[in-house]
C-alpha cells in the first residue's frame, strides 16, 4: 500500500511536468544576451540635479526593498578597476561623480557647484558642493578629488581606465572645495574623466597605487562612496545589497534598500520576475513578447526606448572580396534590413545607417543609404566584374565569391540574422557560411592581430559621447579596435579635429561629415538599433528613461502605496 | 585490506598529475583570455600589458604550469583574475557548502526512490507496476534536467507560488532551516531526477540477475516467505553492482550540477566553473579541475572499498 501511494505521487509529478507543458507556459531555451554588446563607457554616475518631472499621482513615499535583476555576477566594487556592467551597476549606487549627464547625454553638474573653463580649453576649475560626506562620516572635500583623479595617471595603475585620463596633464588642489585640472590637448571627452566617481582619500591614501586593484578590504568587503544607497551585504553568486544614505546631498534616496540580485540563467531570470522575486530587470529582445503579456495581465509594466547601441556585419577590408567599395555598397543592397528587423527582431527596433545613435545630439538623417535593390545590386557586382560562374556563383579572375560569417553564440538574434544573409545573399550567387562560436574564442578571432574573419556580425554599445574615433580611426588598426581594418584619410583628419574643439556644434558637423563618409564606404553593413526594454513593478513611480543607464536616478525612484 | 586503500592513494598522485597537466595545457590552448573581453575602446592595448605582465600570463606555458604547480603544492591556488586579489580558495569555500548540501539532499532523495522502486519492478517483472516504473524512468533519463527545472519552476513557484524561483534563501531574511529546505526543494528532485532513474534501472536489472540465481530458490525452498527472500537475501547481493555506480557517479555531480545550479541561481561550484570558464579565470577553473580530478579518484576509491566491504567474494 505505501509503495502504491508512493508510486501515485510520481506519477502525478510526472504526468503534472507534460501537462505544464503543453499549457504554453514560457519555458523558451533561448540562452541569454548578457554578453551581446560591449561597453563603451562606464555608466558609475547616478545622482543628478534636475528636478522630477514625472506624471505620478501622488507624493513620493519612502520605503520598500526594490530587488533588480542581472545574470552577470559583480566581480568589485572600484570603478577605476572594475571592467563589467554588474560591477558599475552597484557602483553606481555606492559612489557617485562631480558631473553627469542627464537623458539627451548633456553633461550635467552633479557634486560639482561649478564647472570652469578657461579660454584655451586645458585648464578646468571645479568647485565642489558644500557638506557632501562619504558613508562613514568623512567629508568630501578637494583631496578625494585630486586623489581619485591622479590614481589612473600613476605608472604603477594596472586598472582599464587610463584612456578617459590620458590628456589630464596634473590635478590640483586649490582649496578645501575646489580643483584645478590643466590638459596638454584640448579634449571634448574630458566631462566623463572629470565625473568619474570619487574614491576616499582617507581610505585609501595609504594604499600603495599598485596594489589598489587588489585592495579587497575595500573592493570587495567595505566599498565608501559617497552616492545614494551605502554598501550593506554580498552574497558571493546571490545577491548584493545597499541601503538608503540618509545623508546623502541630494536628499535621502526613497527606496530603503536594493536587493541586486544574480540569477545567471536568463530563462530562470524571466521566471523568477514572473514569480515577483525580481522587481526590475532589462528583459533581452528575446524575451519581450513573454513580458509584454506579463503586462497584459497587469503583473508588471515595461517602459521602453531605444537602446544606445547598433549591430552591424562587418567586413574584413584585407580581404579581396571586400577591397570594392561597390561591392560592399552591392552588399548592402541586397540584404533586406527591414524584414531583418521585421520578422527576426519582431519590430523591436530601427535599421541603421550610421554608427552613431539617433538619439546622440551627433545624428544625422541626411547621410548615403542603401536601400534593399537586389536588381541594383546584381548590376552593382556586374560592374564591379562579378560574373555567374558555371555552378551559378559569382567568379571574378578565377575566385568565386564565397565567405565566411562568424558571430557569437548566445545571441539568437545574429544566430538568424546570420541565416537572413545566407538566403539573401545566394540569391546573387554569393556563399555564404555562417560559423557561430563561443564569445571568447570569437572575440580571439576578431581582435588584433588574429583578423581571422572574412565578415561578422556584432554590435557595438554607443558611448553618450559621439566620437567614433576608437573604433573607425587608421591608429585603431593596428591593436585597436577597428579590426575590419578600414582607413581613410579625410575621415581620420576630420575625427582628429573633432576630438580638438570643445564648441559642441562644430564638433556635431565634424562627426556629420565623418559620419557621411561611412555610411558611403560601407566598411560595415548597419543593420539595426535595437529598443532597450525595463520591466518594473506597475507602482514604481519616479522612472526616467535613460538609453545609457539602467538605474538612471534611481534615488528618485519610489513605490506607490496606494497602487 | 589497509594496504590496498594505501596502494590505491599512491597510484592516485601520478593520476592527479597527470590530470593538472592535461587541464593546464588545454586551458592555454583554448582561445582568448582574461583580457580579451575587454573590449572597450576606452580600454588601451597597454592597460592590458600592464595586467597580463602582473599576472604572468605572458610567460611561457611551462613556467606559469611551475608556478601554478608549486604554489598549489604548498596549498595555495592562487588569486583570482577577474575578481582580482580575491583568493581563489574563498571563493570554491564559499560555494562548496552549497554544492554539497544541494548534493547530498539529491542522493539521498535518488537513493530512496530508485532503490525500492527498482526492486519493486523486478519483484513483478512485467507487472504494470514494471511497466510504469520502466517507462517513468526512461522519461527521466530521457528528459533534460533543464527543462524539468524550468517546467518545475514555472508550475510549482510561478503558477502555484509554493516554492521561489530559485536562490538558497530568501532574500533580506534571519536564516532559518525550515527556509532552506523550501529552496533545496526544487533543485535537488531536478537534480536527483536523472540518478534517480538510472539508479532504478541498475537495481532492476541487478535484482532480476540476482533472484534468478539458485541460493534464492534453496531460500524459498526453506519456506521463507517471499518478502523475505527479496529483502533479506536478494537485496544484499542485488546493491552490490549499484554501489559501484553509484561510487561512479560521485564526481559526477559537480559537472551535473552547473546547469541546475544555474537554472535555479544555486551559488555553487557548478555555477563558479560555468562563470570562470567563460571569463578564463585560469586560477579559478584549475583549482575546481584539480578538485574535481580529486573527487574522481576518491569516488573510485570508495566504490571499490564498498565493494570489498559488500562482495565476500573479493579479497585483497
Amino acid at each position: 500500500m505505501k509503495q502504491k501511494s508512493l508510486l501515485l505521487i510520481v506519477l502525478t509529478l510526472v504526468l503534472s511536468l507534460f501537462l505544464a507543458a503543453c499549457s504554453g507556459s514560457n519555458t523558451s531555451t533561448t540562452p541569454n544576451n548578457s554578453n551581446n554588446e560591449t561597453n563603451g563607457e562606464n555608466t558609475g554616475n547616478n545622482g543628478e540635479e534636475t528636478d522630477e518631472e514625472d506624471a505620478t499621482t501622488g507624493e513620493p513615499v519612502q520605503g520598500g526593498d526594490l530587488v533588480l535583476g542581472s545574470t552577470g555576477s559583480p566581480t568589485m566594487f572600484n570603478p577605476l578597476y572594475s571592467a563589467d556592467t554588474a560591477s558599475s551597476a552597484i557602483e553606481g549606487f555606492i559612489f557617485d561623480g562631480l558631473l553627469t549627464s542627464d537623458t539627451s547625454f548633456e553633461t550635467q553638474l552633479n557634486m560639482a557647484e561649478s564647472w570652469d573653463i578657461s579660454d584655451d580649453d586645458l585648464v578646468h576649475t571645479l568647485k565642489i558642493k558644500e557638506g557632501i560626506k562619504f558613508h562613514d562620516g568623512e567629508t568630501l572635500d578637494a583631496d578625494d578629488v585630486v586623489f581619485t583623479l591622479s590614481i589612473p595617471l600613476s605608472d604603477d595603475y594596472d586598472g582599464p581606465r587610463a584612456g578617459y585620463f590620458e590628456k589630464i596633464e596634473k590635478v590640483e588642489k586649490i582649496d578645501d572645495l575646489t580643483v584645478q585640472v590643466t590638459l596638454n590637448a584640448v579634449d571634448p571627452k574630458i566631462h566623463i574623466a572629470l565625473g568619474y566617481p570619487i574614491l576616499p582619500e582617507h581610505i585609501l591614501g595609504e594604499v600603495a597605487i599598485a596594489d589598489l586593484g587588489e585592495y579587497t578590504e575595500f573592493n570587495t568587503k567595505n566599498p565608501i562612496g559617497a552616492g545614494p544607497f551605502k554598501f550593506d551585504k554580498w552574497e558571493d553568486g546571490q545577491y548584493v545589497r545597499v541601503v538608503a544614505n540618509d545623508d546623502y546631498w541630494d536628499g535621502r534616496p526613497y527606496l530603503d534598500s536594493l536587493t541586486y540580485r544574480i540569477i545567471p540563467d536568463a530563462d530562470a531570470l524571466m521566471t523568477a520576475l514572473a514569480a515577483g522575486d525580481v522587481h526590475y530587470y532589462t528583459v533581452p529582445a528575446s524575451d519581450i513578447a513573454t513580458a509584454k503579456e506579463w503586462e497584459a495581465n497587469g503583473q508588471l509594466k515595461i517602459e521602453s526606448g531605444l537602446a544606445l547601441s547598433y549591430s552591424y556585419l562587418g567586413y574584413n577590408l584585407r580581404n579581396p572580396l571586400f577591397e570594392d567599395k561597390s561591392v560592399r555598397q552591392a552588399l548592402t543592397h541586397a540584404l533586406d534590413r527591414e524584414l531583418i528587423v521585421e520578422s527576426v527582431m519582431d519590430g523591436d527596433g530601427e535599421v541603421a545607417d550610421v554608427p552613431e545613435s539617433p538619439l546622440s545630439w551627433a545624428y544625422d538623417e541626411d547621410v548615403p543609404r542603401f536601400e534593399y535593390d537586389v536588381e541594383k545590386a546584381k548590376a552593382m557586382l556586374e560592374e564591379a566584374g562579378w560574373t555567374p560562374g558555371a555552378d551559378g556563383t559569382l567568379e571574378k579572375d578565377g575566385q568565386k565569391f564565397e565567405f565566411t560569417l562568424k558571430t557569437n553564440q548566445g545571441n539568437k538574434v545574429r544566430e538568424d540574422i546570420a541565416v537572413v544573409v545566407q538566403e539573401q545573399f545566394a540569391e546573387l550567387g554569393i556563399k555564404v557560411t555562417p560559423e557561430i562560436m563561443e564569445w571568447s574564442a570569437f572575440l580571439a578571432d576578431v581582435d588584433p592581430p588574429a583578423w581571422n574573419f572574412d565578415a561578422i556580425i556584432l554590435g557595438w554599445a554607443l558611448s553618450t559621447d559621439p566620437d567614433p574615433s576608437g573604433i573607425f580611426h587608421t591608429k585603431e588598426i593596428a591593436e585597436g579596435l577597428n579590426f575590419v581594418g578600414w582607413s581613410n584619410a579625410e575621415a581620420d583628419k576630420l575625427m582628429d579635429e573633432a576630438n580638438l574643439t570643445m564648441d559642441q556644434d562644430e564638433r556635431a558637423e565634424k562627426i556629420q561629415a565623418i559620419n557621411r563618409i561611412i555610411a558611403e564606404e560601407q566598411p560595415y553593413t548597419f543593420l539595426y538599433y535595437p529598443n532597450a526594454h525595463r520591466a518594473m513593478p506597475t507602482n514604481l513611480e519616479g522612472f526616467e528613461f535613460h538609453a545609457r543607464q539602467e538605474h538612471y536616478n534611481i534615488h528618485k525612484w519610489w513605490l506607490d502605496e496606494n497602487n | 585490506m589497509i594496504s590496498y586503500i594505501i596502494r590505491r592513494c599512491l597510484m592516485a598522485i601520478p593520476l592527479l598529475f597527470g590530470i593538472t597537466v592535461l587541464s593546464f595545457a588545454i586551458i592555454q590552448m583554448a582561445p582568448g583570455g582574461p583580457t580579451s573581453l575587454m573590449m572597450d575602446p576606452n580600454i588601451s592595448k597597454e592597460a592590458m600589458k600592464k595586467f597580463e605582465e602582473r599576472y604572468g600570463l605572458n610567460d611561457p606555458v611551462h613556467v606559469q604550469y611551475y608556478k601554478w604547480v608549486s604554489n598549489m603544492a604548498k596549498g595555495d591556488f592562487g588569486e583570482s583574475l577577474i575578481r582580482r586579489g580575491v583568493p581563489v580558495s574563498e571563493m570554491i569555500m564559499n560555494r562548496l557548502p552549497n554544492t554539497l548540501l544541494l548534493m547530498i539532499v539529491s542522493t539521498i532523495l535518488a537513493v530512496i526512490v530508485a532503490i525500492p522502486f527498482g526492486v519493486i519492478s523486478a519483484r513483478k517483472q512485467y507487472s504494470l507496476t514494471d511497466y510504469t516504473v520502466t517507462v517513468t524512468s526512461f522519461l527521466g533519463l530521457a528528459t533534460p534536467n533543464f527543462w524539468i527545472g524550468l517546467v518545475l519552476i514555472m508550475v510549482f513557484a510561478v503558477q502555484l507560488q509554493w516554492f521561489p524561483t530559485g536562490g538558497v534563501s530568501t532574500l533580506n531574511a534571519d536564516f532559518s532551516i525550515l527556509d532552506r529546505i523550501h529552496h533545496l526543494v526544487l533543485p535537488a528532485f531536478v537534480l536527483a531526477t536523472a540518478d534517480m532513474a538510472g539508479l532504478t534501472r541498475y537495481t532492476r536489472s541487478s535484482m532480476l540477475e540476482v533472484l534468478k540465481q539458485d541460493y534464492m530458490r534453496t531460500a524459498r525452498a526453506k519456506g521463507l516467505k517471499e518478502r523475505k527472500v527479496t529483502y533479506k537475501h536478494g537485496l544484499r547481493n542485488g546493491l552490490i553492482p549499484v554501489i559501484t555506480i553509484f561510487g561512479l557517479m560521485l564526481p559526477g555531480f559537480i559537472g551535473g550540477s552547473v546547469i541546475v545550479e544555474r537554472i535555479f541561481a544555486w551559488p555553487g561550484i557548478g555555477l563558479l566553473f560555468f562563470e570562470s570558464a567563460f571569463q578564463r579565470d585560469y586560477p579559478v577553473i584549475m583549482a575546481l579541475t584539480v578538485i574535481s580530478a580529486v573527487f574522481v579518484v576518491i569516488g573510485n576509491l570508495v566504490a571499490d572499498i564498498l565493494y570489498a566491504i559488500f562482495d565476500p567474494r573479493i579479497e585483497y
